[in-house]
């Protein structure tokens, strides 16, 4: 095991390796093996990763002190050797502002109440090495691995792997499947590294990373004005978060001197520390930990896309399905999650200020997503709305407390978001092969697009599609929050969290929102995969650029719709599911079933897995809770299911909410109006700034400089005047000399321009000997 | 190891390197190996600021950081410079830098 601890940086690296493989070499001009080059060495990562999780509880959970030792490769690196944190090792930690001195109890036994401030559990391999010594500061940077940072590990690389997979047959088609692969290879290599980042200063670098990289994929179909606006908007909104962020780790450099995680004395979650920074005043009667805490919470805000920055995750759906499922589903948006839980002592610093806001920021978006995507009819954007309400759970859990129920949800809903969403890719290439769509191919490939996306257009998919009906129908459940199922775990144990710490009014919100969760997937799994299918006469997106761009489309969409070499006129459908992809789902599915069983909520051999291995206290099964967590998702199917059930006979229905409610309906349909709000707040205040500060260069500047040139104008006038009629025969003979000088030394300049390097050469040599041989003497 | 090869062989490489670039800048008669005479000695500039740096004063990192400094600029030097080349190939429909002499007195 010692091989995989040691070389834990292979893992970001080999993702890595995949996007210079791609990028520089000639596999670019390979489609396929750029696919299969950056899938290969996204599943060696997966077993590096596995090996590191591995040996990290092994370590982790053995009696003795046996350290593990880590080597250094570099001239100047420290190496610290971390001593493992047994089951019966007990430490005394002094810690928060109150000074409790509080022993971490054996995790093996039955789960107790944790009142002790927050510990994490001892880090395994910590390699560092110093990073651009300048002067007295000393920036150490490397990697940091515990048990959550190994589980995140093993997620990521899994997630990443199986939708490498999927890509190859769902890319297929694409011209620039190649650019696609290097950019999703980019992207895995930066969170990863993430993950394994020691330290805020290179977490921040490899979040910004995959900043860049969404923003990339978000527009990887550039011909599409909606795209490339989807992604200027997603690269903005989640900039402000970002600054927010870089804001707060500035305030935190200059409270701790440092950046790096750990318990050490100058490391940022050492208890004096944290103690000092969560009773000192820092500004408008906060605590420096409050100010540092919600700055750093800014950054989370956009990245995991709650609100009020929540806006670019659904426009985000116009890049590539695995993107959506990767990116925007499965871990980059969770890395907000993640950054709060990385950070936690700092936010619990200062005695529940700070953590009051994330979990009021996280069920507020919980609920609020939750009811938009009940009104929606896109396919992807039902998902991207439940991805924001299923984040707002988990930074719920997190301002609750609940860290271990807010990861544990962040990796259950990994992977069953993430099949979803290849399901939902899945059945959009099958509807984009349907005569109807690939008729409106022809002639606008946005709008066929976006109708192959409308679940009005779907319906009866379970017979033509199995496979795909069948691991969708995993992820559904998981997602509606069904026993045995992965999702039910953990929204549970977040739930139980709720109420057993006293939170009811969280605990309420999220339940309706659990309920709603239920209600909106029973609504698009009964539209897709129920009914008759309605696609042969489809409600047909109208794209309000199409007329504009309509010369620049059409010669593409021939292209491509030869690449698939469909035969379209007649009215036989060929239904058809990739194996590349149909593998990728079933892995994903069997995870979604069985992923609960990390941390079952029982006092048995193998239950609290997750609280065991990360060194937390774990809620204990609430009977209560459970049961009418799922009444309530059992009552959201059977509302979903009985509402739907002779709803759309043919695509052109009204939705049955609409047709009850109309208002509220409209009001969900069009997300609250949140983008309109900010377009006529502040895009209007942006507009208006700019024009003000138009008319300020136009008008008062352009002022002041004519004014001054008109001044001048008079001034030369009058010494026109002057010159010509006082002063002019003794200057005239000195211009003729100058006249006579110039005419001589105008052969020097050739116009060349080497000469006058060579001129240039000369004077500087001329220089050196004066000063070599007179002044130098 | 850095003792093994002595500052002034890096020197000496350093200083043959700018003659080439010297020479390269001033007698080529294309005003793209003109351009890369150029890159060569700034090149040759950024072995010698960061072999005194390596050799006299390796605890701060004043000479990589002057290197990077001048590979910037080199990098932009080039973009102006190619820029510049092929504007002027546009209006002489040339490279040749001899025939470019309309700064002439």
């Amino acid at each position: 095991m010692s091989f995989f601890l040691q070389y834990a940086w292979l893992i970001p690296a080999l993702p890595l390796l995949g996007f210079a493989l791609i990028t520089f070499t000639p596999l670019r001009r390979n489609k396929l093996a750029s696919g299969w080059t950056a899938t290969g060495l996204m599943g060696l990562a997966v077993v590096m990763a596995l090996g590191l999780l591995v040996g990290v509880v092994g370590a982790g959970s053995t009696e003795s002190h046996a350290a593990t030792t880590t080597t250094e490769t570099h001239g100047e690196a420290t190496t610290e050797t971390t001593e493992s944190h047994g089951e019966a090792a007990t430490e005394t930690t002094e810690t928060h502002g109150e000074t409790t001195t509080a022993t971490t109890e054996s995790h093996g036994e039955a789960a107790t109440e944790h009142k002790a401030a927050f510990t994490f559990p001892a880090p395994v391999v910590v390699q560092r090495f110093a990073w651009a010594p300048a002067g007295s500061t000393n920036f150490a940077m490397g990697i940091y691995v515990d048990t959550p940072v190994a589980v995140m590990l093993a997620m990521v690389t899994i997630t990443a792997t199986c939708i490498h997979l999927f890509s190859i047959g769902y890319m297929a088609a694409n011209p620039r499947q190649s650019r696609f692969f290097s950019f999703i290879s980019f992207f895995a290599a930066a969170m990863l590294l993430m993950v394994l980042a020691d330290n805020l200063l290179l977490f921040f670098m490899a979040w910004e990373i995959m900043g860049l990289c969404s923003y990339l994929l978000i527009g990887f179909l550039y011909e599409r004005p909606q795209a490339y606006r989807a992604a200027i908007k997603a690269f903005i909104t989640t900039r402000i978060g970002d600054v927010l962020m870089l804001l707060g780790l500035v305030y935190l450099w200059t409270q701790a001197g440092s950046l790096a995680f750990g318990t050490a004395v100058g490391e940022i979650f050492n208890p004096e520390f944290l103690q000092r920074i969560g009773t000192e005043t820092g500004f408008m009667g906060m605590t420096h930990a409050t100010l540092i805490s919600l700055l750093i919470f800014a950054g989370t805000v956009g990245k995991s896309a709650q609100f009020p920055l929540h806006v670019w995750l659904p426009d985000a759906m116009e890049g590539p399905t695995p993107v959506s499922a990767l990116i925007h589903a499965a871990t980059m948006v969770s890395a907000g999650v993640f950054l709060v839980a990385r950070t936690f002592p700092i936010f619990e610093a200062d005695g529940g200020m700070a953590l009051q806001v994330v979990a009021i920021i996280g069920s507020f978006t919980a609920l609020f997503a939750a009811t938009i995507a009940v009104a929606q009819y896109d396919i992807k954007r039902i998902l991207a709305y439940s991805t924001l309400s299923q984040l707002g759970f988990m930074v719920a859990a997190i301002g609750i407390g609940g860290w271990v129920a807010g990861m544990f949800h962040l990796l259950t809903h990994a992977f069953f978001k993430a099949l979803l969403f290849l399901g939902s890719g899945a059945v959009i290439h099958a509807m984009e092969a349907t005569p109807a769509i690939e008729k409106l191919h022809h002639h606008d490939e946005y709008a066929a697009q976006q109708t192959a996306q409308d679940i009005r257009n779907m319906g009866g998919l379970r017979t033509k599609l199995p496979w795909t009906f069948w691991t969708y129908t995993a992820g559904y459940l998981a997602l509606a929050g069904i026993v045995p199922f992965a999702g039910f775990w953990s929204k549970d144990e977040i739930l139980a969290h709720a109420m057993d710490h006293g939170h009811p009014i969280v605990y309420a919100v999220l339940t309706v929102a659990a309920f709603l969760t239920a209600f909106y997937m029973t609504r698009q799994w009964r539209l897709v995969f129920f009914g008759e299918f309605r696609g042969e006469h489809p409600v047909v997106f109208v794209n309000p650029e199409h007329q504009a761009e309509h010369h620049h489309h059409h010669g593409h969409a021939d292209h491509h719709a030869d690449d698939h070499g469909h035969d379209h006129g007649h009215g036989h459908i060929h239904w058809h599911e990739s194996p590349t992809m149909t593998a990728a789902l079933v892995v994903l599915a069997s995870f979604a079933v069985t992923a609960g069983a990390f941390n079952l909520p029982f006092s048995m051999p193998g239950g609290h897995w997750l609280s065991h291995i990360w060194g937390q206290a774990g809620v204990g099964i609430n009977w209560m809770v459970a049961g009418l967590s799922l009444l309530i998702a059992s009552a959201g199917i059977a509302v979903g299911w009985f509402s739907y059930r002779n709803a759309f006979a043919k695509a052109q229905d009204t939705d049955p909410l609409d047709a009850r409610v109309p208002t509220i309906f409209a009001m969900l349909n069009e997300k609250y109006r949140v983008d309109e709000f900010y377009n006529a707040t502040v895009g209007r205040l942006t507009a208006l700034l700019a024009l003000l500060w138009s008319f300020l260069d136009r008008v008062v500047l352009d002022g002041i400089v004519n004014g001054v040139g008109h001044l001048t104008l008079f001034i030369s006038r009058v010494n026109f005047i002057v010159d010509d009629t006082l002063l002019n025969d003794g200057p005239d003979a000195v211009a003729d000399g100058t006249n006579a000088v110039g005419r001589q030394t105008r052969k020097l300049q050739t116009g060349r321009a080497q000469d006058y390097a060579a001129y240039v050469f000369a004077g500087t040599l001329a220089l050196a000997m004066l000063y070599l041989y007179v002044i130098g003497k | 190891m850095t003792r093994a090869i002595p500052l002034e062989a890096v020197l000496v490489v350093a200083a043959a390197l700018f003659c080439i670039g010297l020479f390269g800048a001033l007698s080529r008669r294309n005003l793209i190996g003109v351009l890369m005479g150029i890159e060569l000695m700034l090149n040759s500039a950024n072995i010698n600021l960061v072999a005194f740096w390596r050799y006299l004063e390796p605890r701060f990192i004043t000479g990589p950081t002057f290197a990077i400094f001048v590979i910037t600029v080199a990098a932009a030097e080039a973009a102006v410079g190619l820029a510049m080349i092929i504007a002027i190939y546009r209006s002489w429909n040339t490279v040749n830098a001899d025939s470019v002499d309309s700064l002439k007195g």
